[in-house]
């Protein structure tokens, strides 16, 4: 007795498409991210939101 | 045995040929060569093309023509939300999820067709500028991959069966890439605009 229902072509076809664009876009974001914070880096030191050396 | 298996997933076997064609193409640098070839074609469209010239001329034709991009990126990023946060089941749980997916995608797809229309018209009055803007660039990427993710591979799933025979985690994966294509989408057409 097989109770397991079988995936269909579609329903294959969007785990994958999902996992390939969701992948990417969380990669591409993540990268935005760190190259942000690497910015505020740059330009303070180092990350201090609320002792910031340009707002007196 | 081959044919059957080719014949049964189709559609899988042609996202698999898909997915391998873009590494091969990026891997021998395809887009990288392409790239330098596209600047004469950007530059034409804004100064020569007559959508270029009426964007440059007209201030008040082309904020009018942004108007309607924007408001038109609006009504699909609320046809979106609404399908997308049913299929989560966080809004609209009273309504059943098949009539309102079919429901907002009829409005998608007009809003989807107004919105490149009136972009195609804001990217030729500023051709020379977003040829040079990465998130340009990652703005069509997000929208052909959202379109073509949207009409091959959501909607048929969605229409094909009832949601509930579909298995939940397949329909919050669909809904959750979703919608963080449609929000790549506007967040990079923003940053356009703030560049």
């Amino acid at each position: 007795m097989d109770n397991e229902k079988k995936m269909t072509d579609k329903e294959i076809t969007a785990i994958g498409a999902g996992v390939a664009i969701l992948g990417s876009l969380l990669f591409y974001w993540f990268g935005q991210f760190i190259s942000t914070i690497e910015l505020l880096e740059l330009a303070y030191g180092s990350l201090n939101f609320f002792n910031n050396p340009l707002t007196f | 045995m081959l044919n059957s298996l080719l014949s049964q997933y189709t559609r899988s076997l042609i996202l698999v040929a898909v997915l391998l064609l873009i590494v091969i193409l990026e891997v021998l640098e395809v887009r990288a060569a392409i790239y330098p070839g596209l600047l004469p074609f950007f530059e034409w469209a804004r100064s020569s093309s007559w959508l270029g010239l009426i964007g440059t001329t007209y201030g008040s034709i082309y904020a009018t023509v942004e108007a309607v991009h924007l408001l038109s990126m609006a009504v699909i990023g609320g046809t979106v939300l609404a399908t997308d946060l049913r299929l989560l089941g966080v809004v609209f749980r009273d309504l059943p999820s098949e009539t309102l997916t079919k429901g907002t995608h009829k409005v998608f797809s007009a809003a989807l067709i107004s919105a490149i229309a009136t972009g195609i018209f804001c990217a030729a009055g500023v051709g020379d500028k977003v040829y040079y803007m990465e998130v340009f660039w990652i703005k069509m990427l997000a929208l052909v991959a959202g379109s073509l993710f949207v009409f091959l591979v959501k909607q048929p799933l969605l229409n094909s069966m009832p949601h509930d025979e579909i298995n939940p985690w397949t329909i919050r994966l669909l809904a959750v890439t979703s919608l963080l294509i449609w929000f790549t989408v506007a967040a990079t057409g923003r940053w356009i605009g703030f560049s």
